[in-house]
């Protein structure tokens, strides 16, 4: 049988390796089995507080409308339906079903407990330390149908 | 959500949580339960088409991953090698100048594998010296092959 070679090169591919939400869920799913629920929003934290924090610093100086711009381009690229109201005190973001989530599902990938904290924790950590706060309204379990509030905290 | 783009700083950040709770004996377990858990699609894809599995395997998620190789397969001399000029995954990472990479993070993928694949019989070896430069060399062979 011949050798096959294949070469390929950074250009020749989107990156988009959705499998990476299956290590991911993998991750938060061990860390949750081996130290506790604490361990798993404590990890996100810290994730978000280092990885994020030039995002934390363009909510600082722009305000909400930097979150929407991050988050317009994160669902564009996973897809979903997602829709975005903003003020200057408050962003709302109502996506139909989340892309990680959905698909999880549609590769029979375990969904971990607290996959939820992926936006409940790591949206609180982007706001830390800001003019804003987060929370999540809403959350579905089966489909990651989520509705995120992000508001300015009054003195 | 974290998207899947940003996935690796996330796996890079959980490597050094592990390891400030439980030392490295708690990174090496993790890679270790992912293996058993998250690569049955390698192992079954080996355990159906022998060395051609691993080409399968990596051409679906390299190309994904868009990364920067050269993937050579020769059955006849029980060889399956992989060039990585630019690795997707540590290029971004060193591309970042706020977050550090995991000190051991290109080692995952020594043991990830190695442990998929050595039990069906392979003999495996990767060359990590230049990972700092996101590069790196992965064998694959028969049995009866070095690496």
């Amino acid at each position: 049988m011949a050798k096959e070679v294949m070469r390929r090169t950074a250009g020749d591919n989107p990156y988009l390796h959705r499998d990476f939400h299956g290590a991911l869920s993998a991750g938060i799913e061990h860390l949750h089995q081996a130290y506790g629920e604490q361990a798993v929003r404590e990890y996100l934290w810290q994730f978000a507080r280092a990885f994020y924090a030039p995002l934390t610093e363009a909510l600082r100086r722009r305000g909400l409308v930097a979150l929407e711009e991050h988050f317009r381009k994160v669902y564009a690229l996973e897809g979903g339906e997602v829709r975005f109201t903003r003020s200057d005190d408050e962003l709302r973001i109502e996506v139909d079903a989340c892309p990680a989530v959905a698909h999880l599902r549609s590769r029979g990938y375990p969904v971990a407990r607290l996959f939820r904290e992926t936006s409940a924790t790591v949206n609180r950590a982007i706001c830390h330390d800001t003019p804003f706060a987060a929370e999540l309204l809403a959350y579905d379990e089966q489909t990651g149908r989520s509705i995120q509030r992000f508001y300015r905290i009054r003195p | 959500m974290i998207p899947c783009t940003e996935f690796i700083p996330a796996y890079s950040e959980l490597f050094k949580y592990l390891e400030a709770r439980g030392g490295r004996e708690a990174v090496e377990r993790f890679w270790e339960h992912l293996a058993d858990r998250f690569l049955d699609n390698l192992r079954s894809a080996v355990q159906e088409h022998g060395l051609r599995g691993c080409w399968l395997y990596w051409s679906h998620t390299l190309s994904e991953e868009a990364a920067d190789f050269t993937m050579e397969l020769d059955e006849d001399a029980g060889v399956f090698r992989i060039t990585m000029h630019h690795c997707p995954s540590m290029g971004r990472l060193l591309e970042l100048d706020h977050v550090e990479p995991y000190h051991d993070y290109c080692r995952h993928c020594d043991v990830l594998y190695r442990r998929v694949l050595e039990p069906l019989g392979y003999r495996y070896a990767l060359d990590l010296s230049r990972c700092r430069e996101a590069r790196c060399e992965l064998t694959v062979t028969t049995g009866n092959v070095a690496p």
